[in-house]
């Protein structure tokens, strides 16, 4: 797995691809909460191009006030397995354009990257995504109701994650093959 | 045995396969895609808020107003009946609906003492939005706050409400049938008054007004805030913001004035 990851990473094409990918995911955890009011400043003509971007910036801060450090951390952690995951399948894609792909790798991922999306959470409680789902409601019982109030997403979508990382270094790793059935 | 049968049956890969990107292949981009716009739906039709979401006991209020894009314009007009820290006058107002027992709200309440302490043309307006499934205790102590308001004056609130949010956020866990009584008193309002008023339930009706006017605004989450522009524009603020953000969103709505 190391070996793969030094493989892959050594190419610089790929390292600016899991931080630019990790660094959108974080952007957008933090800036997505205010994105009206976001829009809103952005798009006004009588605020000047310095204040547009030191506003939005300063929204960045939030991750010290709007999270919690479980949370923070998770977002980190899935921003991080995030670009990674997509650098490793890029690769892997690249290297392997044509030949048949794993159905196993491909849920895996789709899976990890989408159950993470779920779990990224800010604020009193829960996640991002089922909030925005489920309404001002349906949300709040629906977390409520759950064992762990919705961190279960979070967790899945971690373990999903560093699941399909594995899975894509294991598959990288494999020797390009005809095999015999 | 037949000769068909012990021939090894190879791969159908092809040198020609391996020339073009297959359908497979394309198939974790799309799918990425397709969650990332799920993801986008999601929090477009949810109102274009990722807070947190309670379930907000307002029965008076249509869930349709709170879905809608902008209705930070119905935020209830600022009185001298309202808990204020500032002028009245103030050029800019930051109204918040906020939850006694969420620790975010305890985060942004350091983030606005900050902002107007130094900012004497900003006032801060503090409402209640207690999120009752995930705080069970957060109306009681909104209500006890609304007496605490009732029998002390604007001072005393705020020196409950200071003193509430400094306990939580230092981790202090009295109990709140200790912590309240205890703070009320300090905040110079006699116990038995303060018990009076308390156990009479008469501030709970206060309690839902704010409720349902920080749903009608489109609160989904607390803390949530409307800030007020010179021009009477307002700008919602969804969570607890650094009090750095707060300052930057002031001198926009200032170069909007």
């Amino acid at each position: 797995m190391l070996r793969v990851f030094a493989r892959v990473f050594r190419k610089p094409r790929y390292s600016i691809i899991a931080v630019v990918v990790a660094l959108t995911v974080m952007g957008a955890a933090l800036l997505l909460p205010n994105k009206n009011l976001l829009v809103e400043v952005l798009l006004s003509e009588s605020i000047n191009l310095y204040s547009k971007v030191n506003f939005t910036f300063s929204l960045l801060g939030s991750i010290t006030t709007n999270f919690s450090v479980f949370s923070a951390f998770y977002l980190v952690l899935v921003a991080i397995m995030f670009g990674v995951n997509i650098s490793l399948l890029i690769y892997y894609i690249r290297r392997r354009q044509g030949k048949r792909t794993d159905k196993k790798m491909h849920l895996a991922n789709v899976g990890g990257m989408v159950s993470a999306i779920f779990g990224i959470g800010c604020m009193a409680c829960g996640s991002i995504v089922l909030t925005a789902i489920f309404g001002v409601f349906g949300s709040g019982v629906f977390i409520a109701a759950l064992p762990l109030h919705g961190v279960e997403f979070g967790l899945i979508g971690l373990l999903l994650l560093a699941f399909s990382i594995y899975y894509i270094t294991k598959r990288t790793d494999d020797p390009l093959l005809c095999k015999i059935d | 045995m037949s000769e068909e049968n012990n021939t090894p049956v190879y791969n159908q890969t092809t040198v020609s396969d391996s020339a073009k990107l297959s359908l497979k292949d394309l198939m974790i981009p799309l799918s990425i895609i397709v969650a990332g716009l799920f993801v986008g739906g999601g929090l477009y039709f949810g109102g274009g808020s990722t807070a947190p979401v309670a379930a907000v006991p307002a029965p008076n209020v249509p869930q349709q107003a709170a879905e809608q894009a902008d209705n930070t314009a119905k935020v209830a007009e600022i009185t001298a009946e309202d808990h204020i820290k500032g002028s009245l006058e103030a050029e800019i107002m930051i109204v918040e609906y906020s939850d006694f027992d969420c620790p975010f709200c305890s985060r942004f309440h350091d983030s606005m003492n900050q902002v107007v302490a130094n900012d004497a043309e900003v006032a801060w307006v503090f409402r209640q939005f207690p999120l009752e499934q995930l705080h069970p205790q957060a109306p009681a102590v909104a209500a006890a706050s609304e007496c605490v308001a009732e029998l002390g004056g604007n001072d005393a609130f705020w020196s409950f409400t200071d003193g509430y949010f400094a306990a939580r956020g230092a981790g202090d866990s009295t109990p709140h049938n200790v912590l309240i009584p205890q703070l009320a008193t300090s905040a110079g309002v006699s116990e038995s008054t303060f018990s009076e008023c308390f156990e009479s339930q008469r501030t709970v009706e206060l309690v839902q007004d704010d409720l349902n006017n920080a749903v009608e605004t489109g609160g989904r989450g607390t803390p949530w805030s409307i800030l007020i522009g010179p021009t009477g524009k307002t700008y919602p603020i969804n969570g607890a913001l650094p009090a750095s953000a707060v300052e930057q969103l002031i001198e926009v709505a200032r170069q909007e004035a």
